[in-house]
């Protein structure tokens, strides 16, 4: 079923996992300089990922692209920071969904029951307009929908069929990228057993790549507010897309930073928050961090926008029970720490 | 304790310690968390675990609860503190609760106080207060059967998404009668099991139908030929699709004259047979109407086929839920088990009976109500002889005190 070029665009597959153990190397032997080539494209991985939020899909040398994969793995749990796996996992999956979109789908019926162990059926049923080639389990499918915001993906949108969810081929890709993105995610948190010697100058290198794209990661945390879980999922997500190199529209970022600022985050916190993103510029951040916070023009400090405002501007993301009861992301914070704090529903079981 | 939570306490003391049943064990009960909620100071008793219902029943019969609760989850130790138990996965379960219903009665039987400024006010209680913006509410409720049987349609409106759309097994589900208000449904699934709040919460809103958007559900104005005519879902189709319009003709029938049809327009839809008027092309088929009348209408069919489950108890996988056969402490009434297959028949005010014999109690304040098929009520101020299970359901409802 699958071809040896399907391991290089895939590598992340278990037959390509495979490939590699059955080559018999040990990640020491693939480090060493006669595999120059893979540990370029190892490195060079990395850097797309980090810089441009993508990896190119370019497989003129489909050992090189198989045997890099891991590698970039490796190395990337040796530099031990959870936003390069992050910013990886997503610029790899990206790729994996751009090549795959284009496959047949008998190929994606395969990987996708293979690797990920979906429980999938092919289907061949129109709706409407739409073509849909498959069907895929309830948990198999709401796993990856739930990573993702359009409306299209909330379940009462879907075809749902006796625990089955209609999805085309272009979504069934999509899922999988989400799929990738995890699974990377994974594999790169494993710490391994043993470090490799000759690697080490190579994860000093991507340890500079990262300081170098992503900023210095000390100050990189969930900014210093009294209580960071009591955020709500707007905001959450503004910072989580931030990390993960994702474009933030202007309104998300007014969010952010009227939010953190009104429950007391100093700006400079504020201001790092904002260093992972693609078109970072300190010196623009830094004024109108201070603009919303007053310290610039009116002297006025902005307050954070209504949840109304928010919907309509596609800011708010999967709101749960307490947004039911609130009209601002602050009064959602104040609500959540209260309950955080006193501990316990207030409610008891019916 | 006061006098009247005494003599309830006894009571409960008496029926756990005549109790000869099995208790109904949900699968893996020596992985589940219990709690006990007593009648003093209203402590709960948590992280307590039994390999045996007989084990259990001993527990209870010592403790004598108000409420007897399991976890919906499974643990690796049930008995640890919360972030050591070792989560393996939770049963799926559905809560339908009259406060969660908007049934035209509430305002005739329940009533609600704000703990911050004291504003009362009829019917359920708002999520924060009109005047003071707390969300802290003091709520007196009753058992109405008008409540009860809304819940039961929900319940069988759930039944129905579950089976059909999320293709749960008739034999993995279970039908319980909360002992008050409302109806449990808990999902046994090995593949659902393992899913988390957020995979949950996508579930809760497909049932709810929330935020459905029929135009994703490709109901839309489109070009055939040069003529601009409306397309949407078919009858018969999947999921939402066929419930949506199936769910239109309920709507069209019975509010049609306020959605602007004229009457004839409105026996032309209603006489037709429904399989028929819903043959193709039929969203093009009604004059007048455009497709923001025919979103509105798919909304509002959505709205009536959703079940009004409560979004909080489906997607929290650390949830108590009440154990069933055990005694509901609002109400005195059991926690039962319904044969999915009875629920059309099951009549909570006859089925779920816990106390025999009489008893005196002096009656505050009662409606009129009925209990294994007869009336009693209303009451003011006055002492009455009454069967144990209508007393036991004032004492409860602090609608009654002992006597003497
Ligand atoms: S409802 Fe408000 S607080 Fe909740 S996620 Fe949406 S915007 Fe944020
Ligand atoms: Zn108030
Ligand atoms: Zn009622």
């Amino acid at each position: 079923m699958l071809t040896r070029a399907d391991l290089a665009k895939y590598p992340f597959l278990s037959e390509a996992a495979e490939y590699v153990r059955e080559l018999g190397l040990s990640i020491d032997e693939l480090s060493a300089p006669e595999f120059g080539l893979v540990l370029d494209r190892a490195e060079r991985r990395l850097e797309e990922a980090l810089s441009k939020g993508r990896v190119s899909g370019d497989v003129s040398n489909e050992s090189a692209e198989i045997l890099s994969f891991p590698v970039s793995n490796l190395i990337l749990s040796l530099v031990g920071e959870e936003r390069a796996r992050r910013r990886f996992a997503l610029a790899e999956s990206k790729r994996a969904y751009g090549l795959l979109r284009q496959e047949d789908p008998e190929k994606l019926e395969y990987i996708a029951s293979t690797t990920f162990a979906w429980k999938v059926k092919r289907l061949d049923v129109k709706l409407g307009r739409r073509f849909y080639d498959f069907a895929l389990s309830l948990p198999d499918f709401l796993r990856n929908s739930v990573h993702l915001r359009e409306p299209r993906w909330n379940l009462p949108n879907r075809v749902l069929d006796h625990g089955f969810v209609y999805v085309t081929r272009d979504e069934a890709a999509r899922l999988m990228e989400e799929e990738v993105r995890t699974k990377i995610l994974e594999r790169s948190g494993r710490s391994p057993d043993e470090v490799p010697k000759l690697l080490g100058s190579v994860v000093e290198r991507a340890k500079g790549l990262v300081i170098k794209w992503l900023g210095v990661p000390t100050k990189y945390e969930l900014p210093k507010v009294p209580l960071p879980e009591a955020m709500p999922p707007c905001v959450r997500h503004i910072i989580d897309s931030l990390d993960e190199g994702k474009n933030v529209q202007h309104m998300g970022r007014f969010t952010l930073a009227s939010f953190l600022l009104n429950i007391g985050t100093g700006e400079e916190d504020v201001v790092k928050l904002f260093k992972p993103a693609t078109d970072f510029s300190e010196r623009m951040t830094r004024y109108q961090v201070e603009h919303i916070g007053g310290k610039r023009g009116g002297r006025t400090k902005y307050t954070c926008p209504m949840c109304t405002t928010l919907k309509t501007h596609g800011v708010c993301f999967k709101p749960d029970e307490i947004c039911e009861t609130i009209r601002n992301p602050l009064s959602y914070y104040k609500a959540k720490s209260r309950t955080l704090t006193n501990e316990g529903p207030k409610r008891e079981p019916n | 304790m006061n006098p009247t939570e005494q003599l309830i306490r006894r009571k409960f003391q008496e029926y756990y310690l005549t109790f000869r049943k099995e208790f109904y064990l949900p699968p893996h009960p020596e992985e589940r968390e219990y709690g006990f909620l007593l009648f003093k100071e209203k402590f709960m008793v948590r992280h307590r675990a039994f390999r045996d219902p007989s084990v259990l029943l001993g527990a209870i019969r010592d403790l004598v609860p108000a409420h007897i609760y399991f976890s919906t989850a499974y643990y690796q130790e049930p008995t640890a503190a919360m972030e050591e138990k070792g989560w393996k996965g939770a049963d799926l379960v559905f809560d339908i609760d009259a406060d969660h219903l908007d049934t035209p009665c509430k305002p005739s039987h329940d009533r609600w106080k704000c703990k911050g400024c004291g504003t009362v006010g009829n019917g359920g209680a708002p999520k924060i207060c009109p005047k003071c913006k707390n969300d802290r509410m003091e709520e007196q409720t009753w058992l109405c059967e008008q409540c009860l049987r809304q819940a039961k349609e929900e319940t069988t409106k759930l039944l129905e998404i579950l089976y059909s759309d999320l293709g749960v097994e008739p034999s993995d589900l279970r039908v319980f009668f909360s002992g008050h208000r409302g109806y449990h449904v808990h999902v046994y699934s090995t593949q659902l099991q393992v899913m988390g709040e957020e995979e949950r919460r996508e579930i809760a809103s497909y049932v709810l139908g929330q935020a459905l958007d029929p135009q994703l559900h490709e109901l839309d104005e489109v070009n055939v030929g040069g003529v601009r005519v409306i397309e949407g879902p078919q009858l018969g189709q999947p999921g939402w699709r066929g419930r949506m319009v199936a769910g239109i003709y309920d709507v069209l029938g019975e509010e049609g004259d306020r959605l602007g049809l004229s009457p004839a327009q409105v026996r032309t839809i209603t006489t037709q047979d429904r399989d028929e008027f819903f043959k193709r092309p039929f969203w093009s088929s009604v004059k007048g109407f455009g497709l923001s009348t025919w979103k509105t209408l798919s909304v509002k069919a959505v709205d009536r086929r959703s079940a009004k489950i409560d979004t909080v108890v489906t997607t929290d996988v650390h949830r108590l839920i009440r154990l069933p056969g055990t005694l509901n402490g609002h109400t005195g009434l059991l926690t039962t088990r319904v044969p999915r297959e009875r629920l059309d028949e099951f009549d909570p005010f006859r089925d779920s009976l816990a106390f025999h014999g009489e008893m005196r109690v002096r009656v505050k304040d009662s409606p009129r109500f009925q209990l294994a098929e007869r009336e009693f009520g209303p009451y003011l101020n006055e002492e009455v002889e009454l069967p144990s299970y209508a007393a036991m359901l004032l004492l409860c409802k602090r609608r009654a005190e002992p006597v003497g």
